[in-house]
């Protein structure tokens, strides 16, 4: 058998993401031909979808022989870790109230840790932290303002890359370089309606 | 012809006036900034620019923001020659070649290429514009929406034939865009789809934060996991001046890719991209040099790039005549007119004649600035990217994520940019081509449209769709696309099966 994983996965990953979208369009009204519903494109789309995917998966066992890279424990065991403990995050947090109750707040405390317990792992150190500076980036930035936002962005961003971490400087020089061009070209050019500094 | 010139001199009178000018340079120099940094392209820079333009006058609007539009395409070329990071979707074919003749240290050469080559393929292209425009107004009158449906779905099949590697897993990408097209409020009913009781999703899923995520952040995250594949290069330029060889080599692909980036670009849903694409395919096909193709040919930088430029003159003519938007830009470029109060449709050339004739002429004068902004100027540009990566994707995330925010000042836009990131990751993970997504993902809501009128007048008869001489003759086209493509790789197939 010449097996090719990544079109079985891929192919086994459209016809869950249409199952999940027939499913989810069952609540809508088809109509018919003639006078569609607002059901009918989706229904058509996801069953076309549908085919497609068990025709990636066909040709998929015929493509290979390929295989997909292989996860390591560690990897596997932070990635459920991470879907875990970010949807236990985002469910307390929004309990809380406060701060956690304005806006998306709460959800983004939840990508922020369950990218935060990602990127434990070795494998997903990158993909981990560049999510977790960008859940930063949108937490600090209307209730602590512009400046704290793009701090926590790139300093965060900069914590995965060894070249960074060995000479933190760099990371400082490039933080306030990033701070000036941005309120130059965002504050004082574009205009971006924004709060520059912590609001009370 | 007379009245050809006339209204082409009355175009250049307005855009000449200094104040049209300075709208086409500044747009001009934004777009080649935004098309050389990567991670911003010119749908989220036209974007944070439209609340600006609300104060100018239509014309001027409509002449910078169009400015942003080519100037991108010439800038985004400069990155992907240089960094191998498209700045842009019609970009992408670029790297290919571009990319391993900076490796091969003719980077100048293929940068000069690109901007002659785009030079003449705009020159070619406004002409074109101005000489059909008014032509397509009459023929778009006989357009059904089944012609429309077709059409659209016509450009769906060719940029899944063109993308790289399996059509099916690509066809399979483009039916994933147009179900992410699906969510938001149905036009129809009103009713919400998909939205899970958000209420940012009414609107639908932004475009920016999918290509921001799919094209800029998930490309961050691959080149840090890969540290010997970083785009950044230590590269030099070197000399600008084409050899004689090059320079002959590159005549032909220019010739071939202007003619095909023009008659692509008018497609809804061609477009840039998909002309880069077509050219690039050609290219592969046709070209003496065919053999060097994936090892730095000049061919598969001329073509393309001229190709893209001529698409990007010629995908205003959709707007210009139908009022149908081509790509993410010209739906940016719809809202700026009717926020100035003017609708966008078949009857602009005789109700806005300054708008139609001083647009057109400001895309020619605005070619020209752009030759010298960047030939003369690249080093500048260069210098722009020089810096090491480890100091540059921060500063792409950063703009990433406030271009992302200030589309909406709302940090659920970041929150979708993180969801789509992810996605493309795992995407090209399993060797899913983004591209595809990003085009189905545009046109699906205009496709359900016009599935949906069409039926409506046909009662019910899907028929239609074959009973109609031009939506029978794009489908016919379409599937003999799918055909032929199909052929090749079952041969390989074979070929390879027979290997073993």
């Amino acid at each position: 058998m010449k097996i090719n994983q990544r079109d079985i996965a891929s192919g086994v990953f459209f016809i869950v993401l249409a199952a999940i979208g027939l499913w989810l369009n069952t609540e809508h009204t088809m109509g018919s031909a003639r006078r569609m519903g607002p059901g009918y494109m989706p229904w058509l789309v996801f069953w076309l979808q549908i085919a497609l995917g068990v025709g990636v998966v066909l040709v998929g066992t015929a493509s290979g022989p390929e295989k997909m890279d292989r996860w390591k424990a560690d990897e596997i065991g932070t990635f459920i870790g991470g879907i875990v403990a970010g949807f236990a995050a985002w469910w307390l947090l929004h309990s809380l109230g406060g701060y956690f109750a304005i806006g998306y707040n709460s959800l983004g405390c939840g990508i922020l840790v369950g990218f935060l317990v990602l990127s434990i792992a070795p494998g997903w150190r990158f993909l981990g932290m560049i999510m977790v500076s960008m859940a930063i980036f949108a937490l600090l930035l209307e209730q602590f303002g512009f400046f704290a936002a793009l701090i926590g962005l790139i300093v965060a961003s900069c914590l995965p890359e060894r070249e960074h971490t060995s000479k933190p400087l760099g990371v400082l020089l490039c933080t306030l370089f990033l701070l000036a061009l941005c309120w130059f070209v965002f504050i004082y050019e574009l205009d971006i309606r924004v709060n520059l500094w912590p609001t009370g | 012809m007379e009245t050809l010139i006339g209204n082409l001199a009355h175009g250049f009178g307005v855009a000449i006036s200094f104040t049209n000018l300075g709208a086409a340079l500044l747009g001009a120099l934004i777009g080649t900034a935004i098309g050389v940094l990567p991670g911003i392209g010119p749908v989220a820079t036209i974007s944070l620019l439209l609340p600006i333009t609300f104060g100018m006058s239509a014309t001027t609007a409509i002449i910078m923001l169009a400015g942003i539009f080519y100037g991108a395409q010439y800038g985004g070329s400069t990155t992907a020659i240089l960094l191998n990071l498209p700045g842009e979707v019609s970009s992408v074919v670029t790297t290919l070649e571009g990319y391993k003749m900076a490796r091969n240290g003719r980077a100048g050469a293929a940068l000069t290429t690109a901007a002659l080559g785009s030079f003449f393929a705009g020159t070619v292209a406004t002409v074109l514009v101005a000489a059909s425009g008014p032509l397509l107004t009459q023929v778009a009158l006989s357009f059904g929406p089944a012609d429309y449906f077709s059409l659209m779905l016509l450009g769906l099949i060719i940029a899944s034939v063109l993308a790289q590697g399996s059509i099916v897993k690509a066809i399979g990408m483009v039916v994933v865009g147009v179900a992410l097209g699906l969510v938001g409020t149905d036009v129809q009913t009103g009713q919400q789809r998909f939205t899970f009781g958000i209420p940012e999703l009414s609107d639908g899923i932004g475009f920016v934060p999918v290509a921001m995520g799919m094209f800029g952040i998930a490309e961050i995250v691959l080149n840090l996991e890969r540290p010997e594949a970083r785009s950044v290069l230590s590269t030099k330029v070197g000399s600008l001046y084409l050899t004689r060889e090059e320079f002959k080599r590159s005549i032909a692909p220019v010739l071939r890719g202007t003619v095909v980036g023009s008659v692509l670009g008018i497609l809804p849903g061609g477009g840039a991209s998909l002309a880069a694409f077509g050219s690039y395919m050609m290219e592969r096909k046709l070209s003496r040099y065919r053999h060097q193709f994936g090892n730095g040919a000049i061919e598969g930088v001329a073509g393309p790039e001229s190709a893209n430029n001529a698409a990007a003159q010629t995908s205003f003519i959709p707007l210009l005549t139908l009022g149908i938007p081509s790509n993410a830009v010209m739906a940016l470029m719809v809202g700026a007119l009717i926020i100035q109060g003017i609708q966008p449709g078949p009857r602009m050339v005789e109700a806005q004649p300054d708008l139609f004739w001083g647009l057109i002429a400001s895309m020619w004068v605005g070619n020209l600035m752009l030759l010298v902004i960047n030939l003369p100027m690249i080093g500048m540009w260069v210098s722009l990217l020089k810096v090491p990566y480890k100091y540059m994707y921060p500063s792409i995330l950063v703009f990433c994520s406030i271009g992302v925010y200030s589309l909406n000042n709302n940090v659920f836009d970041v929150y979708m940019t993180i969801l789509f990131s992810v996605f493309g990751y795992l995407c090209n993970k399993l060797r899913m081509e983004a591209a595809p997504l990003l085009i189905g993902f545009v046109l699906g809501p205009m496709m359900e449209e016009h599935l949906r009128r069409a039926m409506l007048l046909s009662r019910g008869d899907a028929m239609v769709f074959l009973q109609r001489p031009i939506s029978a003759t794009l489908l016919g086209i379409g599937a003999a696309a799918l055909l032929a493509m199909a052929l090749p790789s079952l041969r390989k197939g074979k070929n390879a099966a027979m290997a073993e």
